[in-house]
């Protein structure tokens, strides 16, 4: 426990330090810290997570540090938990986040905020690990915001610029419209589990007396509300494509490993809670899956890199929701597991492919249009190959990671959409949906890596003609993580189960696995490997790769096949929602801001008129003295006059 | 006279409206000066102020000769008071100040004050107009001017003056008593001065306290005093009697409480010691003692009872009993007076001492 | 009956005749005689007190008054010429620097009245004729 705590505190005092060179004035060496702090966390939390998992049983260590606040029934306590889950989610974090750093050392070398950079990159790993590790509601939430704050920082990195401040905003405020309801869920459910903040706790409450249904359903739904504000899904995924303004190491770090898996980490730490509300998830997966086919829509016909990435991203997660979603008719130990899988895959390549991003922008001397550059394979090998494997992992090729945890997704919907249970043609529905979804993943992403890589060489005149591969510190994290995206899927032993075992044995998803057992009376049957589900998915990415193969195959512009025109316009124009929130919701903010700024000097003018009453009773009595001695005498006497009459009066009475 | 100017109050607001118009007409002005008309209005103003007074508080006093001197002396303190007032000549204004000076003496008299008429005559008529006649020589302006013909606002001021006599004025009716009502528990009183024979019983009263008390005088000395008390109480009046309602003359009530309780304090005393040493009579030595206190208080007394006695003989015993009162009960006050004396004078010859400057 | 009230009515008068001349009259000394006739109201009012009261100290504190207007009247006279060196003149209008800073002084503008011009010595008509030359430089002697 100690060491844990150690390895969540090693990215603050890094984050720190790197200020600190920053403000000392010696910019270059903030990198160090930054990058050692990060890789002591990752030993430390492997070593963790090696004691764990040798433990054996259920695990959980939990300390409870004192309370933080408490007023009422309110009750804030410090209490970190270390169970399989969190452990996951923290080695994930710290691992990634170290080859980011390296890969950021060189990629913003000579940029003038250099230590800046580290700085907020320190605390957003603090806080993200704060948010894994939490085990009260309110810790949770301190971290959910805080990754927040350090995303608008990173987002807004280049501050100067325009866009990029408006970006971050745009992210920070959106995510918070998100944090609204998951912050009024959170107070439901404190009141609901008898005024208890601790996640442990208020999990056992609820589970012994279960809530009426529409309380429960209410509850869960609004926790999701933060999560669609995270994790970037249907109504509020807006942000997460002009978050790309950033640079691209924190794109990679934040926008595909670890902010917006948080929360997809807030429904598996609660699906106690949800499997008691079988309407949520069927919201959630819903929501889920049409996010991530509206977003593989329009990153069908993107031709900013980076944007397909995110894009992919946030089609990702609604692959992972839509998992989730699915704990109400399937086992939810299955449905966790399917999620966070993919969430463990997903981080490493999808974090591989916006470095490899990184390292073509690099080259190509900050340009990422794929219309202005091609056929880059022959000039940036190590990139090529590194992004390959990437592609091919999200695109869900058979035996890479990607494809052990999209089968596995898939897999758990179909079984959804087969059972018994309530809503089962919808889960179908959501079913046929992810598959098409994953067909039209591996078509993005390979229309995006023949466009990138293949076809004639073509250097953007910003890249003054002298492309070549990046330098080694660039090119060894994106083999790194090339590696693990190719086995990592395999290591972890998708056949027989180690992950998802190793996963079970976290008490939380133990608990929402029996309550699913007692609520639904569903046979306990032994999860094996769906050969059908494999070969479906299988089938669907090479459709995939052929097909942009086949189109893009020679790179080269693009050329819209005939009578696809609309369509293709319509996703190159992201089916225009930010146009439609720009005029629905953001004119009328902005129209209230300027009425509120109107009232404001109206209440200014209305004290400064206060201000004047003074004065101007001043004006008048002002000539009152007139430096003339009789004048005052004559006052007197007038004044005694009237007080003398007063007194007379009263007296004659 | 007409029913509405029978209220004490419109009468006085009849004379303050009038005197208000009378003064701003007078008032030296460079426009709406009308001496004419200003002197009619004023002389009505006064004419209703005096009937105000004769009517609320009546006859001033039941004799003619002081009534009308009485009128006479306040008549001209009026009239040359608004001379004053209203010349434009400083210098006619400060001869019109020595005549208001001198009706007040005349004032001053009918209420039994002849070193005050002295002193106020020898002060202001002599001192005071004197200097400021000097100065008004040194400063000379021929023609009309500035301070002489203009004033700084009349209406208000005249305003100011006569609601303020108004407002006096309207305090005194409302604490006089109603003009002719009985006086209850007055008895009937001497208006003479004290007579001969009055004076005689007194001196007589006074003079028995006089006598050495032997022992067997004590006892004439207790009839004595108890005698004497009675006849004092019967010309002066009873020690704790309330005033009210005295006329001039009425000196059974010229004696106030405070003289009255010193004089009962006397008594006391002396009565007492007398009574300490009626029953000491057997020890010599407390005897004299006694006997001696018994004497002074007993002279003590007989020196009061002169001094009240002499309160009708005017106006020698005047100035004595001013001094007395003056030394005896204001010696603090005297000291102050000479202390601002001396500081008043030093101050005024710091001031208007010649300087070496040239500034003029 | 009493005349206490008489004489008090009196007192009255003169205070409140006395207070008009201080605020209305601008020569230092007509104000100071103002002020000083405003002080013999009051000795009149303490020495009618003190007569119907029986009590000396009335005429005791009319005897204060007057040392103290004794004492005002050198320390004001002697004031009055400091200002008259200064200002060469006795009008209290003249000094008015103690009004609020701003405020223009209060100037009186209405014209004085002239003094009556001095009448012109009489003459007498003219008489007969004058010569041609008189009459031709003094047209008004002549009736045309």
């Amino acid at each position: 426990m100690f060491w844990a705590l150690v390895a969540l505190l090693l990215p603050l005092a890094g984050g720190l330090l790197s200020a600190l060179c920053g403000l000392a004035r010696v910019p270059k060496l903030a990198a160090l810290p930054a990058v050692l702090s990060f890789a002591a966390a990752a030993v430390l939390s492997l070593m963790v997570l090696s004691d764990v998992y040798h433990g054996g049983g259920e695990l959980r260590f939990a300390a409870n540090l004192g309370t933080w606040f408490s007023a009422g029934h309110l009750t804030a306590n410090v209490t970190f938990t270390l169970d399989p889950l969190s452990l996951t989610m923290l080695c994930t974090v710290t691992f990634i986040a170290t080859w980011i750093a390296v890969f950021s050392a060189s990629y913003m070398h000579g940029d003038a905020g250099f230590a800046r950079y580290f700085a907020v990159m320190g605390l957003f790993v603090f806080f993200m690990c704060l948010l894994v590790l939490a085990d009260n509601f309110f810790l949770l939430v301190a971290g959910w915001e805080g990754v927040g704050l350090c995303s608008y920082l990173l987002v807004g990195y280049y501050y100067a610029k325009p866009s990029a401040a408006s970006a971050a905003r745009k992210a920070l405020l959106v995510t918070r419209l998100g944090d609204v309801g998951m912050i009024l869920g959170i107070f439901l459910l404190w009141r609901m589990g008898g005024y208890a903040t601790d996640l442990s706790v208020l999990f056992e409450r609820i589970g012994n007396n279960p809530p009426p249904a529409a309380e429960m359903t209410t509850a869960c739904l609004l926790l999701f509300c933060g999560a669609v504000g995270k994790s970037a899904q249907l109504p509020l995924y807006v942000w997460l494509p002009d978050a790309m303004e950033g640079p691209t190491p924190v794109s990679a770090l934040i926008h595909a490993a670890t902010m917006v898996t948080a929360g997809v980490y807030l429904l598996a730490r609660c699906a106690p809670l949800f499997v008691l509300s079988p309407d949520a998830q069927l919201a959630v997966a819903i929501v889920g899956g049409l996010t991530a086919f509206v977003a593989a829509f329009i990153a069908l016909a993107q031709y900013d890199l980076k944007r397909v990435l995110a894009y992919s991203t946030v089609s990702q997660l609604g692959f992972m929701f839509m998992a989730l979603g699915c704990g109400g008719v399937v086992s939810p130990k299955m449905t966790v597991m399917a999620a966070v899988f993919h969430l463990f895959t997903h981080a490493f390549f999808k974090a591989l492919l916006f470095l490899g991003s990184g390292s073509v922008m690099h080259a190509m001397g900050g340009v990422i249009d794929m219309r202005k550059f091609g056929g880059l394979r022959k000039v940036m090998p190590v990139t090529h190959a590194t992004f390959l494997i990437g592609a091919l992992a999200l695109a869900g090729f058979p035996l890479l990671s990607g494809f052990w945890s999209k089968d596995h997704i898939l897999h758990v919907l179909s079984d959804a959409g087969e059972t018994r249970m309530k809503y089962h043609n919808t889960y179908y529905a959501v079913f046929l949906l992810a598959a098409l979804t994953a067909l039209m993943t591996a078509f993005y992403t390979f229309r995006a890596y023949f466009l990138t890589f293949w076809g004639p060489v073509k250097i953007p005149h910003e890249a003054h003609g002298h492309a070549h591969e990046s330098p080694k510190m660039m090119t060894i994290p994106l083999i790194v993580l090339a590696v693990f995206a190719l086995g990592v899927g395999a290591v972890v032993d998708p056949i027989t189960h180690g992950f998802g075992h190793f996963l079970d044995r976290t008490p939380s998803i133990a608990r929402a696995d029996q309550l699913y057992f007692k609520t639904t009376n569903m046979v306990h049957t032994e999860h094996e490997f769906n050969w059908t589900i494999a070969a479906i998915s299988a089938v669907l990415a090479g459709v995939g790769i052929l097909a942009a193969a086949a189109l893009y195959g020679r790179g080269g512009p693009e050329k819209v096949p005939a009578g696809l025109g609309g369509l293709h316009s319509l996703s190159a124009n992201r089916l225009y929602v930010d146009e439609v929130y720009e005029a629905t919701l953001v004119k009328p903010v902005e129209g209230l801001a300027v009425a509120g700024r109107q009232f404001d000097s109206f209440l200014d003018a209305f004290a400064r008129l206060l201000s004047y009453l003074p004065r101007f009773g001043a004006a008048v009595l002002r000539p009152l003295q007139n430096g003339l001695v009789q004048f005052y005498a004559l006052g007197m006497i007038l004044g005694l006059g009237v007080f003398l009459t007063v007194i007379l009066v009263r007296s004659a009475k | 006279m007409p029913p509405a100017l029978a209220n004490p109050v419109a009468q006085l607001a009849l004379a303050a409206v009038l005197g208000l118009l009378g003064f701003y007409l007078l008032l030296p002005k460079p426009r709406l000066r009308s001496v004419a008309g200003g002197t009619f209005l004023v002389i009505a103003a006064f004419a209703v102020l005096a009937g105000f007074v004769y009517l609320r508080f009546g006859k001033p006093i039941e004799s003619l000769l002081p009534d009308v001197l009485f009128c006479l002396f306040a008549g001209g303190a009026v009239l040359f008071g608004t001379l004053l007032v209203t010349n434009r000549n400083p210098a006619r204004g400060a001869i019109a100040f020595a005549f208001v000076i001198l009706s007040t003496c005349g004032l001053f008299l009918l209420l039994a004050a002849p070193f005050l008429v002295a002193a106020t005559i020898i002060i202001y008529a002599g001192a005071i107009i004197v200097t400021f006649l000097f100065v008004l020589m040194l400063s000379q302006v021929t023609g009309p001017s500035d301070e002489n013909d203009r004033t700084r606002e009349p209406l208000l001021g005249s305003l100011a003056g006569f609601a303020f006599i108004g407002l006096l004025l309207m305090t005194l009716n409302l604490s006089a008593a109603q003009p002719g009502a009985a006086v209850a528990d007055a008895p009937p009183l001497p208006v003479e001065p004290l007579t001969k024979a009055d004076r005689k019983l007194l001196a007589e009263a006074a003079q028995e306290l006089d006598t050495v008390p032997t022992a067997d005088d004590l006892v004439k000395i207790q009839a004595a005093v108890k005698a004497a008390k009675d006849k004092i109480a019967e010309i002066v009046g009873e020690p704790g009697q309330p005033l009210s309602g005295a006329t001039v003359f009425d000196r059974h009530r010229l004696f106030a409480q405070g003289t009255a309780d010193a004089r009962e304090a006397a008594f006391l005393r002396a009565t007492d010691k007398l009574q300490r040493a009626n029953v000491k009579m057997e020890d010599e030595a407390a005897l004299a003692t006694s006997v001696d206190g018994a004497k002074a208080a007993a002279k003590k007394l007989r020196d009061e009872l002169a001094l009240y006695s002499g309160y009708g003989q005017l106006p020698a015993r005047n100035v004595a009993n001013v001094g007395f009162v003056l030394y005896s009960e204001h010696i603090l006050a005297v000291e102050l007076a000479g202390t601002l004396l001396l500081v008043a004078t030093i101050g005024a010859v710091a001031i208007a001492g010649r300087r070496k400057e040239a500034t003029a | 009956m009493i005349s206490l009230w008489h004489f008090l009515a009196v007192g009255a008068v003169l205070f409140g005749l006395g207070l008009i001349g201080f605020l209305t009259r601008r020569n230092l000394i007509t104000m100071f005689l103002c002020a000083e006739m405003m002080l013999q109201g009051v000795v009149l009012n303490f020495l009618a007190f003190g007569r119907y009261h029986g009590n000396m100290s009335g005429q005791v504190f009319g005897l204060f008054i007057i040392t103290v207007a004794a004492c005002e009247a050198g320390l004001a006279l002697a004031l009055f010429l400091t200002l008259y060196r200064r200002g060469k003149s006795l009008d209290s209008a003249d000094w008015q620097t103690v009004r609020e800073a701003g405020l223009p002084p209060t100037v009186d503008t209405d014209p004085l009245p002239r003094p009556p011009a001095e009448p012109l010595p009489p003459t007498l008509p003219v008489a007969g004729r004058l010569p041609d030359t008189f009459a031709a430089s003094h047209p008004e002697t002549t009736r045309a």
